[in-house]
């Protein structure tokens, strides 16, 4: 290692690293909890390709607009806008748009995941996969936002900043709920 | 309780905050920005997907390799968008201006962001061996799972530095604000890299 020198610079390696172990130790616990859900289910999993696309674009979708939201909500409280959960018009908007832009999404990962399987030759029927995503994403989406409320309120509510701890958090819970929503979702219309 | 005339005041203010906000959280002004990174992601993660189908022979021969891929994309993920936006946050600071060996600001934070990723993969193979084998499954064994994860972090690492920071400055010099661009393009570009680098790896680990 040649960094001998003194250390003045703003950012070091060590601080990064002391920064991130604590939180990603945490996400990485949280992703082998699902790979497990998925190993259980590996068999079938591997039977069926067009599920296989489908996993890793439709359980981002809850993380992805869940952080959003997250970070939406923690400006907002920044700025002194609204202490309410109820009748408050930034929690309200910004759920109803974080789950406009979730739905949106999760029919165009069906329409593409259409797409690719039929080019390559394992097509699904879109409606199944239609039926796969919204299902899903609605489980995904109920549950990643009312965590995201509660620990956006919570956090503000202590006085703890929610900055590069909650975003990762609300990212590995989206994978979670996503991979179990999407198994909901293939039992529900007895695919496994 | 207030006086009348402050609760008059009171309710007038509230009233314009309730205005101001519906305008500032307006449901299409949230929509019209956000909706077209989420589509763009969604693009990056059915690729992602398609490189995930073409595993099924590696995933049947090297058990408790489904296990770790969830664990392998998010951590890089996360460490890479955590990078971009401190490249955001330092060129804002006016502490990196340029691709400069000498810079430790710079230095200091891709090799950090390195060995963080490749701790966190030891860790993560580590983690999926055993848990894996305590949950009565067949496991590849620990030395494939960790030479796996670590593999695949270190080239993704290096691939996702290099393109962050070179669409963080890049970004800044013609004028856009870094944290608006770098941070939902390495999310989209960080999958396909990681899923295809543990591919890769993968390969490379069933040869040996």
């Amino acid at each position: 290692m040649k960094k001998a020198k003194k250390q003045t610079s703003y950012y070091t390696v060590q601080g990064i690293i002391k920064r991130g172990l604590p939180v990603l130790s945490i996400t990485c616990v949280i992703g082998i909890i699902v790979g497990q859900v998925l190993n259980t289910r590996e068999k079938s999993l591997l039977s069926m390709p067009a599920i296989l696309i489908l996993i890793p674009s439709l359980i981002k979708i809850g993380g992805d607009t869940g952080s959003m939201l997250g970070a939406r909500l923690s400006s907002a409280f920044h700025m002194g806008l609204g202490d309410r959960i109820y009748r408050n018009p930034v929690v309200h908007n910004s759920v109803i748009a974080a789950a406009i832009v979730g739905f949106v999404s999760s029919i165009s990962v069906s329409v593409l995941v259409f797409l690719a399987s039929h080019f390559m030759g394992f097509g699904m029927p879109f409606l199944t996969l239609l039926e796969i995503s919204l299902i899903a994403v609605v489980i995904e989406l109920l549950v990643v936002y009312s965590a995201t409320v509660a620990i956006a309120f919570a956090s503000h509510r202590f006085g703890i900043d929610p900055d590069d701890t909650v975003i990762p958090l609300i990212a590995s819970l989206g994978d979670l709920v996503g991979v179990m929503g999407i198994f909901v979702a293939l039992h529900l219309l007895e695919i496994i | 309780m207030p006086p009348e005339s402050h609760r008059e005041e009171d309710i007038f203010e509230s009233q314009f905050i309730d205005r101001y906000l519906s305008e500032y959280a307006s449901i299409s002004s949230i929509v019209r920005e956000a909706l077209p990174f989420e589509l763009l992601a969604t693009v990056g993660g059915v690729i992602a997907g398609i490189i995930f189908s073409g595993m099924t022979s590696e995933l049947e021969m090297i058990p408790g390799l489904i296990v770790i891929y969830p664990g392998v994309l998010g951590l890089r993920g996360n460490i890479s968008s955590t990078l971009g936006s401190r490249l955001g946050s330092a060129i804002h600071m006016g502490l990196i201006t340029d691709i400069d060996r000498n810079n430790p600001e710079l230095t200091n934070n891709i090799s950090g962001s390195l060995l963080l990723g490749f701790i966190m993969a030891i860790l993560l193979g580590f983690l999926g061996h055993f848990v894996t084998l305590a949950l009565g499954f067949e496991s590849a064994g620990a030395f494939k799972l960790i030479l796996i994860c670590a593999i695949s972090a270190l080239t993704s690492g290096v691939i996702l530095s290099f393109v962050a920071v070179l669409l963080a400055i890049g970004m800044f010099r013609f004028g856009f604000d870094p944290d608006n661009v770098v941070t939902p393009s390495i999310a989209t570009i960080g999958d396909i890299v990681s899923m295809f680098m543990l591919f890769l790896s993968a390969k490379l680990v069933v040869m040996l």
